[in-house]
């Protein structure tokens, strides 16, 4: 198989690549915030139950997680795998990604003094307004550095999908490089996630800047 | 020197009290921080409130603004409860009492991510006010700090000085009966603490009602109908300032500004 057949057939799981990218970042995101809500939650069971699926997330493997979530319910319930392999691997990578964000969403607020909180009660804000007006913003603004390195992180843990046989690229270069008893594939996905990787980082840079403007 | 006692009340009318506070408490666990603290201001006055660290100044102050909970005890804006024996007036209530004081911080508490001008405007349009209206209240506000020009500035561009001027603005934007500060200058160089006390000073010749936590005893001499000292959450001496920081009747004030002038 020439080089190029190797990139093209590759390239047509780029997309599913980017489907899991992408779909983790729509749901991991506001997951996590919720989640860390949850953590920070005045009352004693909900924050400790919250902490407790934070450590289990964190302390075990995406791969695992992954295997979980996908082939779990056939083990369970004896219910369908779903054929839409797109479900489970998203499911997963959400659910992983939220538990992450969640410790970084966490910092960034407690980060935040309590005297803004206090201005913001005298001057007539409700607890809602101040934490979207006031807090919010300027926590985004300190995670961004820790959120860059989880998205750069995820880019390249879109090939643990190979564990459930999901074909996005990684996957696809792996059973290339089994048939074909060749290590091209390897350098190929390699390239493919630096350059991915090269956008992702412009990308944050550029909104990093833009909240450059204050201190 | 005059009576002083009869000097709040001038003219022999009864001055309108903005704010009363009766048999104040409020404890830290088993810390009592301030002990049946009674204080009232009237109108137009400014009232120093002076005394070591640790005598529950802040605290007072928190407690009026409802920063902190009082355990007990009354206070009271314009003669109405916002609280009455300990107990709190509704939510809503407490927000409408909000609009009545400003408070001000030692460590000013800007909102870095926004325009200075943002910082003062937000707050009344989230009241409802309209944007035309406190827009050009705040740039007559910001010219009265001798800010003019500093509206697009953020917070981190400005001195310590400037930064708890825009703060004064923002406080005042929002039209308070009475403002409160802790501390105004405690945060700032020697060297900019004159600029910030002398637009206090410069509300307290317009009359602005206030209530001022404070180590600057020549400010509080100059600027206050009344001063009143605070130790170990009792108000030891209260009174006009010649006499509680010129001839003070107790021993603790005598000593407190003794130490205070070493
Ligand atoms: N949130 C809190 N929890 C526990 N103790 C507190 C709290 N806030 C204040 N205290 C204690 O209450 C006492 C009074 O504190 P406060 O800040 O009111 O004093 P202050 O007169 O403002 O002092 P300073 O001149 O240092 O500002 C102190 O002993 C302080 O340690
Ligand atoms: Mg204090």
């Amino acid at each position: 198989m020439s080089l190029m057949t190797m990139i093209v057939k590759m390239s047509e799981g780029l997309g599913k690549t980017c489907a899991i990218f992408f779909l983790t970042l729509l749901f991991s995101l506001p997951l996590g915030m919720i989640v860390a809500l949850l953590r920070m939650s005045k009352v004693k069971v909900v924050s400790t139950i919250t902490r407790f699926f934070i450590t289990v997330i964190r302390g075990t493997p995406l791969m695992l997680q992954l295997l979980a979530v996908t082939y779990g319910p056939y083990y369970l319930f004896r219910a369908n795998v779903s054929r839409n392999k797109l479900i489970p691997v998203v499911i997963a990578f959400s659910i992983n990604y939220a538990a992450y964000f969640a410790e970084i969403y966490r910092g960034g607020i407690e980060s935040i003094s309590i005297g803004q909180y206090e201005a913001a009660e005298v001057l007539g804000y409700s607890k809602f307004q101040t934490f979207m007006r006031i807090i919010l913003p300027q926590v985004i603004k300190r995670i961004m550095p820790s959120v860059t390195n989880e998205v750069v992180t995820l880019v390249k843990d879109t090939s643990m999908a190979f564990t459930v046989s999901y074909q996005e690229m990684f996957t696809i270069g792996k059973q290339i490089a089994n048939s074909q008893t060749s290590f091209m594939p390897f350098v190929v996905a390699g390239v493919f996630y630096y350059i991915f990787n090269a956008i992702v980082d412009y990308l944050m840079g550029r909104i990093e800047k833009s909240l450059d403007y204050y201190r | 020197m005059a009576d002083f006692n009869n000097m709040e009340s001038m003219g022999g009318q009864k001055a309108r009290n903005i704010l009363a506070v009766n048999a104040l408490r409020k404890a830290f666990g088993s810390l009592q921080v301030l002990k049946d603290i009674s204080l009232h201001v009237e109108q137009g006055n400014v009232v120093s409130v002076i005394g070591p660290s640790g005598s529950g100044k802040s605290t007072l102050l928190r407690c009026i603004s409802f920063l902190e909970k009082a355990d007990g005890g009354d206070i009271l804006y314009d003669g109405q409860y916002a609280v009455k024996d300990g107990v709190y007036a509704t939510k809503a209530e407490l927000n409408r009492f909000r609009t009545r004081f400003g408070l001000v911080f030692q460590n000013f508490n800007l909102f870095p991510h926004y325009s200075v001008m943002k910082n003062i405007t937000e707050p009344p349009m989230i009241r409802g006010e309209n944007r035309e209206i406190v827009t050009e209240r705040a740039s007559a506000l910001l010219k009265k700090m001798g800010l003019e020009g500093k509206e697009n500035a953020y917070p981190c561009q400005l001195s310590g000085g400037q930064q708890q001027r825009v703060a004064i603005a923002r406080a005042l934007a929002l039209n308070p009966e009475i403002l409160f500060f802790d501390e105004p200058t405690s945060a700032l160089d020697p060297e900019l603490t004159g600029e910030v006390l002398k637009v206090i000073r410069q509300l307290a010749e317009e009359k602005m009602t206030m209530v001022v936590v404070t180590h600057e005893m020549p400010f509080a001499r100059a600027v206050s109908n009344r001063v009143i000292f605070m130790d170990k959450g009792v108000i030891v001496e209260e009174g006009h300032p010649e006499q509680v920081l010129g001839s003070p009747q107790q021993e603790r004030t005598r000593q407190f500004l003794r130490n205070y002038q070493r």
